[in-house]
């Protein structure tokens, strides 16, 4: 060390050794001291000006009502509980939405380069008007349109069995029976079966050339499977949703209410939008010649398309659409404004008794952690399309 | 004799002109025909019944009677005609960026006097200076116009062909922003004398200060986004240099505030501002919301700010900096002078894309209490017993506004893009 920072007939303020070392120390501790400085005084404050802190709360009552809950859920119930239940709200509004905005946006970016000059432009208008609008305010214009459904008794009615009104959308569920969970393993073996098929086929369809359908006979194991399975256990009765009583309450069925229903759509649509520019780009990305090379060495146009141009677009389109899937996490947040009990709604209304600091650092945690999962994902792909060589 | 040529045979009508047009791009094949014709009607259907809610159904009062608060919040009425003086400010700055670049301005300066022409005429109530001083915004932008000599790459406009020689030294003399240095001061002095019309300096006759929440509307959104990003820009900048150091501890707590801003919503965010960020400061100094929500924006902005920056600089071929290395420069000079530059040469568009969000983000400051023009909108629909069928067109109206603004920064940024040969170079 010593020999390293003391060179014959170097000053110590000429030697890089030693000036690295000493820029290296002194700005950790210009660092280390800033945060120190920082997180002490505001420590000292939340004292001196007695803000309540902690986290001794989590496990009393929290005494407040959340309006729809995915696991039961009662007043009585610690904090703790309150909050796993508002997080899975988050989550079932953002795995929703993931879900339905990528096929909303798959499907609008592939219509902004149709050769039909007139879906073109209307996909064009789609994502020009929906990302140019702030989230919020869609949010709150759904929410009033949501409101100004009529009510229940007097709303819409699909079959019989889908109601379309001012407390929300009401569909039919299934509703587990006695064979359910033999039924979910066979499920599972099937769709094993199905991807070691679908791998095995897909690699047949390269080496060799020869069309071998890896997607269909996926689809049909899979598929096939569940449905014999289905018929032989009947582990599934469905529930529809009944109206109950002269006010009109529904019983019954999955029950979307008008504010999910109006922070879906949002959401969907926002999304969609973004994810509409990113598949386009991503398509228009993948060279011609490229197309037209794998065409001349006798490909077809399907396998042309599904070994050539897509895991090529693909490439270009996932990293920036993971990167949508948690800015369309996070935007759920905005719930808070049109009245869904989500995590930060719900912390929200915890704040009136129980410290807000100390809420809000787990919600913050919670949000760090799902956004922790988006790039895991994110760095997962990137590995993978690494190891098939760049 | 001599053999003619015979005339090359005309296209079949069917290639050629609306027809060709139409053919090609709307009825190439039967699905194709299929498809725009049911796409039609229901365009149609859609145009109309948005129409007919538009002109007839729907009642404009919501928002007519009440214009001035979407805008501008509660600003004291005495001091309108401060405002309009600073919509003057920028109809001149419009007129010479116009000049400068006319490609990328031309359209938004129209566009800018289209609406005050506009508002300045609407049949509303409003006092006639307010409408004058509106209405002279057209003459300002002409003045920013004239001000800013023609760059050489642009040729002389119809106008100015007309006005021909006689005018043309005259015009060539009142050209005074003819460098980047003038223009420069130019802007920032049209900045401060906003910032000081808005708010006001307590002892100056006719400019009384302002309460900084009664600042709200429309104004606060532009204003909010705009601060955000000039002052998330230094910041950024110095982030994205921390996480290139070769210093661990340093780039470490870049690389978590970077990480940790950019994980969690904004409106969590404006929370915890609310009730940490007052600790920060002496308790007797009760600091507004306006400058929290400013600095939370700032905050926020500038873990953006460090990704793009950072993106920008890894952009810049490495040749740069062996080049700069060879010539033996040092680390730090290279970074600041080599790599930096070119790097914020190739982030322009995505510094204007990020405004645009920011812009749209502003609209969450509703969390930490303040008026902006959204919070302005659903105040006004639901705290207003007369009003609270009306949310439909208070919130299109909204949605309009919003879309006006981020639509045509986004297409002059496109347009930016190609003034600065971004990618050409």
């Amino acid at each position: 060390m010593t020999r390293l920072l003391y060179v014959q007939g170097v000053p110590i303020w000429r030697n890089v050794v030693a000036l690295r070392w000493i820029v290296q120390i002194v700005s950790a501790v210009v660092v280390l001291s800033t945060i120190a400085l920082f997180l002490l005084n505001v420590a000292r404050e939340i004292e001196a000006r007695d803000i309540p802190f902690g986290f001794t709360f989590v496990n009393r009552a929290a005494q407040i009502p959340i309006g729809e809950a995915v696991i039961p859920y009662q007043p009585s119930d610690s904090y703790w509980y309150g909050l796993v239940v508002a997080g899975l709200n988050t989550v079932r509004a953002s795995v929703l939405g993931v879900i339905l905005a990528t096929a909303i946006g798959i499907l609008v970016g592939v219509a902004r380069l149709s050769p039909n000059w007139l879906l073109s432009r209307i996909a064009l208008a789609y994502i020009e008007v929906f990302r140019n609008i702030p989230l919020i305010v869609q949010l709150l214009f759904w929410l009033t349109i949501v409101l100004t459904l009529p009510r229940v008794v007097e709303g819409y009615v699909i079959a019989d069995a889908i109601f379309i009104n001012n407390s929300g959308l009401f569909l039919p569920w299934f509703e587990a029976q006695a064979g359910f969970w033999p039924w979910a393993l066979i499920t599972a073996i099937g769709v094993a079966l199905a991807v070691y098929a679908f791998r095995r086929l897909s690699r047949r369809e390269i080496e060799t050339g020869q069309p071998s359908y890896p997607l269909l006979a996926a689809s049909v194991i899979a598929v096939g499977l569940s449905l014999v399975a289905l018929l032989i256990l009947g582990p599934l009765a469905i529930d529809i949703p009944q109206i109950e009583g002269r006010f009109g309450r529904l019983q019954g069925g999955a029950q979307l209410s008008g504010s999910f229903m109006a922070l879906l759509v949002g959401l969907v649509i926002y999304t969609s939008a973004f994810i509409a520019e990113i598949v386009r780009a991503g398509i228009q990305s993948v060279g011609k010649g490229q197309t037209e090379a794998a065409r001349s060495v006798g490909l077809s146009g399907m396998l042309t398309l599904r070994h050539v141009t897509f895991p090529q677009a693909l490439r270009v389109i996932i990293p920036p659409l993971i990167s949508q899937f948690l800015n369309l996490t996070k935007n759920s947040s905005l719930a808070a404004a049109i009245g869904y009990p989500d995590l930060v709604s719900v912390a929200n209304t915890m704040t009136q008794i129980a410290p807000a600091i100390s809420l809000f650092m787990i919600v913050m945690v919670s949000y760090l952690s799902m956004s922790l999962l988006y790039s895991l994902l994110g760095n997962l792909y990137n590995r993978m399309i690494r190891f098939k060589g760049a | 004799m001599t053999a003619r040529a015979a005339p090359a045979p005309l296209p079949p009508a069917t290639t050629v002109g609306l027809l060709g047009w139409l053919r090609q791009n709307l009825f190439s094949s039967r699905g194709n025909g299929a498809v725009t014709v049911v796409l039609a009607v229901v365009l149609v259907w859609f145009v109309f019944n948005l129409g007919s809610w538009v002109f007839v159904e729907a009642d404009w009062t919501v928002i007519i009677s009440r214009a001035p608060l979407y805008i501008v919040g509660l600003y004291p009425y005495e001091g309108y005609w401060r405002l309009c003086i600073c919509l003057l400010l920028i109809s001149v700055l419009l007129g010479m960026a116009w000049r400068a670049w006319p490609n990328a301005a031309r359209r938004f300066a129209f566009g800018f006097g289209a609406v005050m022409l506009f508002v300045g005429v609407f049949p509303h109530e409003m006092a006639p200076d307010h409408r004058a001083l509106l209405l002279l915004n057209l003459p300002a932008i002409g003045l920013g116009y004239v001000l800013t000599p023609r760059p050489a790459d642009v040729s002389p406009g119809r106008l100015e062909a007309l006005a021909g020689s006689a005018l043309s030294p005259a015009l060539e003399r009142a050209a005074i922003f003819s460098t980047p240095r003038r223009k420069v001061i130019a802007a920032l002095v049209a900045l401060v004398l906003t910032m000081i019309l808005i708010l006001g300096i307590a002892g100056v006759p006719g400019l009384d200060p302002v309460n900084p929440q009664d600042l709200g509307g429309l104004m606060i959104n532009l204003l909010l986004a705009f601060f955000g990003i000039v002052c998330s820009l230094p910041i950024g900048i110095g982030l994205a240099l921390g996480r290139r150091s070769s210093l661990p501890i340093l780039k470490v707590a870049c690389v978590i505030f970077i990480e940790v801003i950019r994980g969690v919503p904004l409106i969590t965010l404006l929370f915890m501002s609310r009730h940490i960020l007052p600790l920060t400061f002496p308790e007797d100094l009760n600091i507004d919301r306006v400058y929290l929500a400013g600095i939370t924006i700032t905050i926020f902005s500038s873990a953006y700010m460090a990704e793009n920056v950072r993106g920008g600089m890894a952009a810049v071929h490495p040749g740069q900096a062996e080049a700069a290395r060879a010539l033996g420069l040092r680390d730090w000079q290279n970074t600041l002078l080599i790599t930096l530059p070119q790097g914020l040469r190739n982030i322009i568009p995505a510094i204007v894309g990020q405004f645009i969000s920011l812009f749209k983000d502003t609209s969450l400051v509703y969390f930490i209490g303040m008026l902006d023009l959204v919070e302005m909108g659903r105040v006004s629909v639901q705290g207003n017993q007369e009003f609270i069928d009306n949310g439909r067109e208070v919130y299109l109206f909204i949605a309009l506004v919003f879309w006006v603004f981020c639509f045509s920064m986004s297409f002059i940024s496109r347009r930016i893009e190609g003034v600065l040969g971004v990618g050409r170079r």
